[in-house]
């Protein structure tokens, strides 16, 4: 377990970084947030009311460092401040009303692109030197399309064109939120579409990846010996060669989330979806600082856990991580 | 294989190539081409394409073809300098980190871990926001900040593996500078690693900058594709019908993302021949000391004469560049073939065996009309260089011969213990999974690659027992594993272990044990002991001979060191560019030895004490 422990003690230091980070941008960054805030709110923030807005901020005139411990005795008790483009919200709440829809949409469509990618994957590399390899080509070029391109074709074809999906929202305004069936009926039938979006932006990656692992992999003699102990097909090809080949895509699961995350919050604001991204996108055209500087928090928090979980799905697969356990 | 052969013949990266060429073209001269301002706007509002406007116009009656143009020259200036910067700043750390090590690499791993975690979007976008004017350069520079943590990652593990390369030891003694071994000595050897590390910072560059426009927070002041589809959306063009101004940006972005990566399949490929397609070369040879060395032999060989050979038949397709210059080879000696002088009823019988591997400079023959008869019992030992092709051989015996080798003449007839033959060559696959590991086992070169590193001992056993032997139970499944690696001299206790928990020889012993758990017939075994230190080579073979003793089965036991073939085999047989070009009993050959080569290995051998 030591390679976990080392693991938790990687991830527990970037979280500190990303917390740290979340001080120091606006503090670093050339320009005065307040300023901006000031001159963007042409002439409605009266200029006297600089202070009271610099000290929202927490950006008093205390040395860095006690500015610092300020910070980090209000996250310590979830105080993320106040949004100033729905004041006087705290920022959590606006966090936390907005925090389910993404890790619902986000977590099941990477779930489902990353089984149908390396899936795929592994059927491509099985196969290669057939008509298969003729598919590359076309993933490749699906994989480069941007995801809020590839969102507005959507939303054209299926929702505005054939009328199959609902292109805005996360549910039926006319209902009122709460767990019954009709409901998260509604709920299943908005995420469809950012799902496939998000699906059909991110999944092609997955193959191209697991098929190159899986061709080099089926190299290997253990492949090899597979074959010769008369085993069938499929043990072969799952039980060693597909079995060996996922670890890389674990492991580089944190820069394909990284990419997923991005594009996802490019969906959630094409087609109005109540989450992280969404959220983000109009806190920073209401150019709303804490609620941006929370929100940058939060998703990078929740990316460095699903790290985590990734890092000890690995743990489980390969067992020379678990060496002096 | 040289890059110029390699690169015009892959049409991925040709179309790759021409993409990317088309684009740049755009990006230079479109602006000059375009008609009108990309940002004046006209009456002639939401036009379709006309002689006028070739993309038709926008809302506010703007040229989208000019935008188009204009909008490549954004994209691809971002996507370069983005992706230019990012690659500095990862070569540059990955290179440090992985180099000097210690404290340095430890703060640069870490700082990497964290700009690779961190998700880059949400952050561009909170940069971006805290941005006081956005140029084009400052999103290029933010963009490269958020990217460059995986590039990093990667060139710091080839640097790791690069840095105690004979070269850079090298370099390193005759006390050259670090930086100069850093970026002269080490560097230009990951240059592929680097380039295509490069292709993707451009496309995530050109990605980010259309996402973030398309968001409204890039540059306000310049058209790129992103802004295009920034104003196409917010003036629901989509909703209008508008094609013309939103099909184009949003497919230029994914076609030169799709260019720039096909280009990188060519890099792929060059550092990694298993990913070849297409119909030629499709997978580099089993291994590439097979491939490499086969070919040397046949070049040899191409130089060689035409032996005066029994089984002219047997050639069937296999072409001999006869007419070639005098080789090494001055005087060509006849094969001398004695035969095999045990007892018994042949097991495998190969006759006027060709196998050929298909390369890019024609057909290399790896192995030439090669005939031999394994018998029950019998130990035959198969001698040659690196190259000679008895790896070849043995797999197109056992029927593991890897793309693109193909046997094009000769049979391999297998007879069971009654006498009856199986056309090896032409079993079907269900067949043929049948008789493998119940009658034909193999023991792997190197057993630290022939055991599957994810799953114990236990279930390598397992799984082949339970294909083969379907009617017995979970117990007696265990029972037999335990009883098998007992006898190969292992704790039963070792049985749940890894691979990774086991020494060399203990892997290889696991192997054999593996082979004999069905008791086949013969069992082929390719260099079972080279990897292996002398001591411990000394008990895995005491052990294997043991244990043919107690099972009776054949050997095909495949080295390059012929001492020890003479030693434990009953029949030796020595291959040379594809050829047997000594066959008979071990006793005779070691007395006698018929073929100038033989003589010239053994008197080596004499030379080397290893016969006293």
């Amino acid at each position: 377990m030591r390679y976990l422990l080392k693991k938790l003690g990687l991830y527990a230091f970037i979280a500190w970084a990303a917390l740290t980070l979340n001080f120091l941008i606006p503090r670093l960054m050339p320009g005065d947030p307040v300023r901006v805030l000031i001159a963007g709110s042409e002439g409605q923030i009266d200029p006297e009311a600089r202070d009271a807005i610099a000290a929202q901020f927490g950006l008093t005139d205390d040395p860095l460092i006690v500015q610092y411990f300020h910070y980090l005795a209000d996250l310590a008790r979830f105080d993320l401040g106040v949004s100033l483009s729905n004041y006087p919200v705290p920022v959590i709440d606006i966090i936390s009303g907005a925090m389910p829809w993404t890790l619902v949409l986000v977590g099941v469509s990477t779930v489902i692109s990353f089984l149908l990618g390396t899936g795929l994957g592994v059927l491509l590399a099985w196969r290669r030197g057939t008509w298969s390899d003729h598919v590359l080509p076309a993933l490749t070029f699906l994989n480069a399309i941007p995801y809020f391109w590839m969102a507005l074709i959507l939303v054209l074809v299926l929702a505005v064109g054939l009328g199959w999906f609902p292109y805005a929202g996360a549910y039926d305004r006319t209902m009122f939120p709460e767990l019954s069936a009709p409901f998260l009926g509604s709920v299943a039938y908005h995420a469809a579409l950012p799902a496939l979006t998000i699906v059909i932006g991110s999944f092609a990656g997955w193959v191209l990846q697991m098929r190159n692992m899986t061709v080099t992999i089926l190299g290997e003699d253990y492949v090899s010996m597979a074959e010769a102990k008369g085993l069938p097909g499929r043990m072969v090809l799952f039980g060693y060669a597909a079995r060996n080949a996922i670890l890389p895509s674990i492991t580089g699961f944190a820069l394909a989330l990284g990419a997923v995350v991005g594009g996802s919050m490019l969906t959630e604001v094409i087609f109005n979806y109540p989450g992280l991204g969404y959220t983000l996108f109009q806190a920073v055209s209401a150019q709303d600082f804490p609620l941006m500087q929370g929100l940058f928090l939060i998703i990078s928090l929740a990316v460095i856990v699903a790290n985590l979980i990734a890092d000890a799905a690995y743990v489980f697969l390969d067992p020379r991580t678990r060496q002096g356990a | 294989m040289s890059i110029s052969s390699m690169i015009p013949r892959s049409g991925k990266v040709r179309a790759g190539l021409v993409i990317v060429a088309v684009f740049v073209v755009f990006a230079v001269f479109g602006p000059m081409v375009a008609q009108h301002d990309p940002n004046a706007t006209s009456f002639d509002m939401l036009e379709p394409p006309s002689s006028d406007h070739w993309l038709g116009t926008t809302q506010t009656g703007q040229d989208v073809f000019a935008q188009f143009m204009t909008g490549a020259r954004t994209s691809l200036l971002v996507g370069l300098l983005a992706g230019i910067v990012s690659q500095v700043v990862s070569v540059v750390i990955g290179l440090i980190g992985g180099y000097l090590r210690g404290a340095a690499d430890d703060l640069l791993y870490i700082l990497t871990a964290v700009f690779l975690v961190i998700p880059g979007m949400p952050l561009l976008i909170v940069l971006t926001g805290y941005l006081p004017s956005r140029g084009l350069f400052a999103i290029a520079i933010v963009i490269a900040i958020t990217s460059w943590a995986g590039s990093a990652r990667v060139i710091r593990a080839q640097t790791l593996s690069l840095r105690n390369r004979e070269f850079v030891e090298a370099a390193r003694a005759t006390g050259e500078n670090r930086m100069r071994i850093m970026f002269f000595e080490v560097l230009p050897n990951m240059l592929p690693l680097v380039a295509s590390g490069f292709l993707f910072s451009v496309i995530g560059g050109i990605l980010s900058e259309a996402g973030l426009a398309f968001l409204g927070l890039g540059s306000l002041t310049t058209t790129s594709w992103g802004s295009m589809l920034y104003f196409a959306q917010n003036s629901q063009a989509l909703l209008a019908g508008a094609w013309w101004w939103y099909v184009p940006p949003g497919l230029a972005i994914a076609v030169i993302g799709a260019g720039l990566a096909l280009i990188n399949f060519g890099i792929d490929e060059f550092s990694n021949p298993r990913l070849r397609t297409g119909s030629r070369v499709r997978r580099a040879a089993p291994t590439s000391r097979a491939a490499g060395g086969d070919a040397t032999a046949a070049s040899a060989q191409a130089a060689g004469t035409r032996t005066a050979d029994a089984e002219p038949g047997g050639a069937a397709g296999a072409v001999e560049p006869d007419d070639a210059d005098a080789g090494e080879e001055t005087a060509p000696a006849a094969p001398a073939l004695r035969g095999s002088e045990m007892e018994g009823s042949p097991i495998i019988e190969v006759d006027g065996l060709q196998v050929d591997y298909p390369t890019a400079f024609g057909d290399v023959h790896a192995v030439r009309d090669v005939s031999l008869t394994l018998r029950r019992g019998e130990i035959l030992g198969l001698a040659g260089e690196s190259g000679s092709g008895k790896s070849t051989l043995t797999n197109a015996i056992t029927r593991l011969l890897r793309d693109p080798a193909r046997v094009v003449g000769g049979e391999i007839t297998y007879r069971d213990s009654e006498g009856r033959g199986t056309d090896l060559l032409h079993l079907e696959d269900r067949e043929l999974r049948a008789l493998r590991w119940n009658e034909i086992a193999v023991v792997f070169q190197s057993a630290m690659n022939a055991l599957n590193p994810v799953t114990s001992i236990h279930a390598q056993f397992d799984d082949v027992i339970r294909v083969h032997r379907p009617g017995l139970s979970p117990a007696r499944r265990t029972e037999l594993a335990t009883e098998h690696l007992e006898r190969v001299g292992i704790d039963a206790n070792r049985l749940e272990a890894f691979p990774h928990e086991l020494s060399g020889g203990m892997k290889q012993r696991v192997a054999i044990a593996i082979a004999l758990v069905l008791e086949p017939d013969v069992i082929f075994m390719d260099e079972p002991t080279t990897a292996l230190d002398l001591l411990v080579q000394r008990e895995v073979l005491d052990q294997i001979v043991r244990l043919r003793e107690q099972y009776g089965f054949a050997i095909v036991f495949t080295t390059h060191d012929l001492a020890l073939l003479l030693e434990i085999s009953d029949t030796v047989a020595v291959m040379r560019h594809g050829r047997l070009v000594e066959y008979g009993p071990a006793r005779e050959t070691y007395v006698d030895p018929q073929h100038p080569y033989t003589r010239a290995l053994l008197s080596s051998l004499a030379d080397l004490g290893s016969l006293a």
